[in-house]
């Protein structure tokens, strides 16, 4: 099922994350991705609906939450997609 | 036994800190160190932990909160991040040996902002005199951990923030007690452990974080994020946390700040400062006896020191331990506050109240301090 996933930079910060979406209603959750989506080693990241996607950026821009990347799943595969 | 001795560790805890402490070594493994529930359950809880100390001491951003293994390892980290080799440190007259070890093993150049006893007008005037720019950092104790004395921190910040000096605050005696709030301050850091008036369990700290001010690791490995970079990461908490945490004492000490928050600062201080009003009824008109007070506790916490003329401290310690009771005696780590309050050579027997104690055992005390009196005098 297609989703997008906003990489944070520590478990902490995911959380941190997923906070301020509780707080605006979305829905997500936190999980490591895949290992090759980021040169950085261990990361988290929190996967949200593709429909949520603008409304999760709003609430973590509020919040001064910046992705450190974001993908969409789609086909199996991710992609990195500007923000 | 009656314990007094809640200035080093409280003893008595909230039985929802141990029911927590089991929950987590039956559930919990390690935050930030896998996608499964277990791992999942470390970081709520190391989060919720995070974020409810945030609450509690006016902080915004829950990755301010660093989690260490008492208030020793958060002055180290506060005090080693701001204090070069060599530098220059304005430090209160009632510090503890976790700040002044520290600046010397730097070898710092100290003044001792000294002010008597009890005197927050004379301490602020000290390190008016003191805080000029081109020293690296302020040090000052909220509560003096061997009289209760309150230190007038709200003014030496203000003094510090219109000098653009640094401000480390250890919070060891206040945390818990009295209310502090880190943006209002502006402080660098704020040092506390979680073991006493936080009511967690002995190996847990905490330091709180200004919002961009620099951190020097003490320890460097893994933190679970940034693996591949052989630095530790620019962000905290991640920066000054190093290995893996005590996740049982976290969920401890999540359950012993709900307590207080539950109850409140100011109950807490309410009842310890009764506790003291009782203890101090009760002796202040026997013979040969010292007590170190505030008038009208003005500006004293739950910790009362004293001394019997000619009589040792460690003596009178003992003798109660006899009793059954649990009180400090001697220097409590601190010659610097025994130096300006003129006990460095006597020392003096210090008890100290926590939320738990009650006034059948302050009445039992003072009926066994009386016993040893009459007995070694």
């Amino acid at each position: 099922m297609e989703h997008y996933i906003i990489l944070a930079r520590s478990v902490t910060y995911a959380q941190r994350m997923r906070k301020s979406l509780d707080r605006a209603g979305i829905r997500c959750q936190i999980f490591r991705p895949p290992r090759d989506l980021t040169e950085l080693g261990c990361a988290y990241a929190v996967r949200v609906a593709v429909s949520d996607l603008p409304g999760a950026l709003t609430a973590l821009h509020k919040d001064r939450l910046d992705p450190v990347q974001i993908f969409i799943y789609q086909q199996g595969q991710y992609q990195e997609v500007d923000p | 036994m009656i314990y007094f001795d809640s200035a080093a560790t409280s003893f008595q805890k909230p039985a929802s800190v141990a029911a927590a402490m089991w929950e987590a070594l039956a559930s919990m493994s390690s935050p930030g160190r896998g996608g499964y529930p277990a791992a999942a359950r470390a970081a709520d809880t190391a989060f919720q932990c995070r974020s409810e100390l945030a609450e509690l001491f006016g902080l915004r951003n829950p990755e301010q909160v660093v989690f260490t293994l008492n208030a020793t390892h958060a002055l180290n980290l506060a005090i080693k991040s701001l204090v070069p080799p060599g530098g220059k440190a304005v430090i209160s007259g009632y510090e503890h040996n976790a700040v002044t070890r520290p600046l010397a093993a730097l070898n710092t150049q100290v003044s001792v902002a000294e002010a008597p006893l009890f005197a927050p007008e004379a301490a602020t005037e000290a390190f008016r005199r003191l805080v000029v720019p081109g020293v690296d950092a302020v040090i000052c104790s909220h509560v003096s951990n061997v009289f209760g004395f309150i230190q007038p921190v709200e003014e030496i910040a203000e003094l510090c923030r219109s000098r653009k000096v640094p401000f480390i605050i250890d919070a060891s005696q206040s945390a818990g007690v009295l209310p502090l709030n880190m943006e209002a301050l502006g402080a660098a850091f704020i040092a506390m452990p979680g073991h006493k008036g936080l009511y967690g369990p002995q190996g847990t700290g905490v330091l709180l974080c200004g919002d961009g001010v620099p951190t020097r690791p003490l320890l460097e490995g893994g933190t679970g994020s940034m693996s591949i970079q052989q630095q530790m990461p620019d962000f905290l908490p991640d920066r000054l946390e190093a290995g893996t945490l005590n996740m049982p004492g976290i969920a401890g000490l999540l359950a012993g700040v709900r307590y207080v928050r539950r109850g409140g600062l100011a109950k807490i201080l309410d009842h310890e400062q009764h506790l003291t009003r009782l203890a101090i009824q009760g002796l202040e008109n026997l013979p040969g006896l010292r007590l170190f007070t505030s008038p009208g506790l003005q500006h004293q916490t739950g910790v009362l020191s004293l001394t019997a003329e000619g009589m040792d401290v460690e003596a009178i310690g003992s003798a109660l331990a006899e009793r059954g009771i649990a009180v400090r005696a001697g220097i409590h780590c601190a010659p610097c506050a025994h130096r300006t309050a003129g006990t460095l050579d006597t020392g003096t027997v210090r008890i100290s109240f926590s939320d738990f104690n009650t006034p059948e055992e302050v009445a039992r005390l003072l009926r066994a301090i009386r016993g040893v009196l009459g007995r070694l005098f």
